[in-house]
């Protein structure tokens, strides 16, 4: 399965909204197979911040583990957001 | 040529500040307003409207510092109305020649910053709550404020060992504080200072009597103590 993070709006920064995102993704998350993957689509998102993305993609990662997958982006907001957010879960995220 | 002459009306409404407000900050000396005639009716200069409104540093540090009043324009009482102008204020900034990619980085910062003053003053402001918001994208400015319990107040919930505004500010930039029990703490300073440094992006952050000043070509991570002590947090970006 394959989410485009511009869903859940393009200038991603809080803690609160990314809390929202996360739960109203987990109908979607339903729907996952249990040995498939999620893959993270960032195009389209202008600016991603560590906490909306801590809200977001750390308890996604908690749950899925290897299953989740992150797709490559050249926004600097995002590579920024990424390696931050490995060194402070202490966990590499696994990237297509 | 004469120049041309607004309204107190209209000044307001520029301003975001009500006819009242404007008339106190007229007898006050704060804003004063021109009489024609020696009649009594107030009128601006559209210029110094926007001479006014360009000093964000001091409407901001004048705030936090006295509670002093500033134009509406900034003033963002919620996390919604902050995300609704930061959006504003980046796409102003992806217009900008030069910032086509660094953009997303400036917004990060400035969103950061205004982020943490919501989540972590929620339900807990001493007395104003929301933030000052104010940007110059043509002088490359950026200036973020709030009356909240600043970073040492903040932080010693979880750690109570810290005693000065500077160790705390300090653990702010620099420590992935662990858990986030009882209250959320992001990640989000200590991207802020790795941004900073590695990008041509300056910032001035002061919480407390500490400060933290990064500038120029060679930036190093430093918290000074300054000559004042500021409640809240004051942020000032400039690029």
């Amino acid at each position: 399965m394959k989410i485009k993070l511009e869903k859940f709006g393009t200038t991603l920064i809080s803690r609160e909204l990314g809390s929202e995102a996360f739960k109203a993704f987990q109908s979607t998350l339903l729907e996952l197979a249990p040995n498939e993957e999620l893959e993270i689509d960032f195009s389209g998102v202008l600016t991603l911040s560590p906490s909306w993305t801590d809200e977001f993609l750390s308890p996604l990662l908690e749950r899925l583990g290897e299953r989740l997958v992150l797709l490559p982006s050249d926004n600097l907001s995002v590579q920024a957001t990424l390696k931050i957010l490995q060194e402070a879960n202490k966990r590499p995220f696994k990237f297509k | 040529m004469e120049e041309k002459l607004i309204k107190i009306s209209e000044a307001a409404e520029i301003l975001g500040v009500s006819i009242d407000t404007l008339r106190r900050w007229d007898e006050s000396g704060k804003l004063t307003a021109i009489k024609k005639g020696g009649g009594t009716h107030r009128y601006y200069r559209e210029k110094d409207i926007e001479i006014f409104a360009s000093n964000l540093l001091k409407f901001a540090s004048d705030w936090i510092s006295q509670g002093a009043e500033f134009p509406g324009t900034f003033y963002c009482p919620t996390s919604a109305v902050f995300q609704a102008r930061l959006v504003k204020m980046e796409h102003l900034l992806m217009e900008k020649t030069g910032f086509e990619k660094l953009y997303s980085l400036i917004v990060l910062v400035a969103g950061e910053i205004g982020d943490n003053s919501f989540a972590h003053n929620l339900g807990k402001w001493p007395d104003t709550p929301g933030i000052f918001f104010g940007y110059d994208i043509q002088k490359g400015i950026i200036v973020l404020a709030d009356r909240g319990l600043g970073i040492l107040e903040t932080l010693r919930r979880v750690r109570s060992d810290l005693s000065t505004h500077v160790k705390a500010v300090e653990v702010a930039f620099t420590e992935f504080l662990s858990g986030r029990a009882p209250e959320k703490r992001g990640n989000g300073l200590k991207l802020v200072r790795e941004v900073i440094l590695a990008n041509p992006i300056d910032l001035f952050f002061t919480s407390g009597d500490a400060e933290v000043n990064l500038k120029g070509d060679d930036k190093s991570f430093r918290v000074t103590r300054g000559p004042n002590v500021f409640r809240g947090c004051m942020a000032k970006i400039n690029f």
